[in-house]
């Protein structure tokens, strides 16, 4: 792994491309989870009422809030990556420089990041506006850190998937057949206790199921000694993901 | 001491060698050609000297380090300009030589200098705030040599740095590499263009199938492959079996392409009075080129 601070210059190029496409991408990247917040939160909420002792909303902005996270990063690396790799030979001109290619990889991961963390964080202040606080102000920054935490772990799958990808139609498999499922399964909507044993087998094995869990606990400040494994869980995908999403990147941008 | 070595360096892509054991030693301050036909190995060779693509086996070494993909300080002093245009589109042209000051870790304000600099030296500086898109084919490809310059490189690869441009911007990029060689760089340069090959290369080495089929001066290697002149009649093959019997023992060698008989002569005087006297219908005399040699190497006929 050739890595080094280098990393800070692709982010910082991928950020002054950036302001062109600000007021596109925010709309984009709020769109469909505040479609899910209101069809949901509002519509679904008034049936459901109370949750734990709290009104429904309280169960699903966390779950909102760590998917649009999950969806923004991984489109970012999808879709943003593969335009830079084939369309604008972006790569190409990098590692001619003293960036390597893990450089190049690494920062462009961290813009998957960093723009699931303005997706969730504009969720936060959609929830906040709509009277939806996290239990503490501390809890508030907290939630940026688990952003980020979960950010890398879906930035990096998504680059595993690039690394591969042939053209556009192929990433339709891996958000069809992989994103979609976990967003319905993964305890976002409605707790997974009423599934069959099965389901909530097949659960623990989708990594939006921890992130979901740690962003509730921290959200709501329900802390349970379950979190650890949680934690334990999504550091050791992204661990792997970030390593293999590299080398296997790295693998087609060099021949 | 050469500034790049290159001994045995192949490059095979699964089974095909498409850089074939080949041997060569680029001096400072030379301007060094690699011509070739489209496939010959040229862009993969100077991938391997820039460090963006690893040998197969042989060895390369570029100012005296070994040119393997992670070596940054070799990265650090070569420029290069590339075959495609690699440039940001999401940024202006002013935006696009910054953001590549950094990657070479140049302090901002002597960035800004440099790319303003850069900027006139290319004659851009009015088209500072241009997205990539407004700017014509010329325009990109000198803002390239503009971005390859940004790093005062001791060492430029351009590789077909003037495909696809017309005369006017042709002429403007070979102006500047000339300046840049003057102040002592050395330049490594691909092209298909015989001209190019002649206006600015001291040396080059002729690449076919991923060998290097010869090595010399453009000027040397004109007069030892071909000579002086050739002599281009137009004559159908049922002809032209007594037509080279008439000329023969005028020191001149002879190849059929198509509807054309060529003669490669030292002097052509002799030959022309033939046929002169012949009364040919359809010929032509005249200095024998780069191009000559180009084609009698690597085969006229097409190469897909």
């Amino acid at each position: 792994m050739n890595l080094s601070y280098r990393i800070y210059y692709v982010f910082l190029r991928n950020l002054v491309s950036y302001k062109r496409f600000i007021i596109p991408t925010l709309v984009i990247s709020i769109g469909q989870p505040l479609f899910y917040l209101l069809t949901f939160g509002i519509g679904m909420g008034a049936y459901v009422g109370m949750f734990g002792g709290k009104p429904y909303l309280y169960f699903l902005v966390p779950g909102i809030l760590i998917s649009s996270v999950m969806l923004s990063a991984t489109f970012e690396c999808l879709y943003g990556t593969f335009v830079k790799m084939i369309h604008e030979h972006l790569y190409d001109s990098l590692i001619a420089t003293p960036v390597s290619a893990e450089d190049a990889i690494a920062g462009d991961i961290a813009w998957g990041v960093f723009r699931g963390v303005i997706s969730g964080g504009l969720m936060l202040i959609v929830a906040i506006f709509m009277g939806i606080f996290p239990v503490s102000l501390i809890n508030i920054f907290l939630l940026f850190l688990i952003m980020i935490f979960v950010g890398i772990l879906f930035s990096s799958m998504a680059m595993i998937v690039t690394s591969f990808a042939p053209n556009f139609d192929f990433f339709n498999y891996y958000s069809e057949l992989i994103i979609t499922p976990m967003l319905f399964f993964s305890g976002v909507f409605f707790p997974l206790d009423k599934f069959p044993e099965w389901i909530k087998t097949l659960a623990q094995f989708m990594p939006l199921t921890h992130a979901v869990n740690i962003s509730r606990a921290v959200f709501l400040g329900t802390y349970s000694s379950s979190l650890i494994s949680n934690f334990i869980v999504i550091f050791v995908l992204e661990v792997i993901a970030f390593y293999i999403g590299i080398k296997s990147m790295k693998r087609r941008l060099i021949k | 001491m050469a500034q790049v070595k290159a001994v045995k360096l192949t490059k095979k892509f699964d089974q095909l060698a498409a850089v074939d054991g080949i041997d060569f030693e680029i001096q400072k301050g030379e301007c060094f050609g690699f011509l070739g036909p489209n496939g010959a190995g040229k862009t993969t060779t100077v991938k391997m000297i820039h460090c963006v693509s690893p040998k197969t086996s042989g060895e390369l070494s570029v100012l005296g380090q070994p040119a393997n993909i992670d070596n940054r300080s070799i990265k650090q002093v070569v420029g290069v300009i590339p075959q495609e245009v690699t440039l940001d589109i999401d940024l202006t042209a002013y935006e696009n030589l910054m953001i590549f000051a950094r990657f070479f870790d140049i302090p901002n304000p002597e960035a800004k200098k440099r790319v303003n600099e850069l900027l006139s030296f290319v004659e851009l500086d009015n088209r500072k705030n241009s997205k990539i898109d407004e700017l014509s084919t010329g325009m990109k490809r000198r803002l390239l040599v503009a971005r390859a310059l940004l790093n005062k490189p001791q060492i430029i690869i351009a590789d077909e740095p003037t495909t696809g441009l017309d005369p006017q911007a042709r002429h403007l990029i070979w102006q500047r590499l000339r300046q840049l060689k003057r102040q002592g760089v050395t330049l490594i340069l691909t092209t298909q263009y015989m001209e190019e090959a002649e206006q600015l290369c001291d040396r080059i080495v002729i690449m076919h199938k991923g060998k290097i089929l010869k090595e010399g001066s453009p000027l040397n290697l004109v007069e030892e492959e071909i000579g002086k002149e050739v002599v281009e009649i137009r004559i159908s093959k049922e002809e032209d079996e007594k037509l080279i019997e008439q000329l023969t023992g005028l020191n001149c060698g002879h190849e059929r392409v198509g509807d054309t008989l060529y003669f490669y002569c030292r002097d052509g005087h002799e030959i022309m009075k033939k046929i002169v006297e012949l009364s040919l219908p359809s010929y032509l005399n005249r200095p024998a080129s780069l191009e000559d040699v180009f084609l009698k190497l690597t085969g006229r006929s097409l190469i897909e």
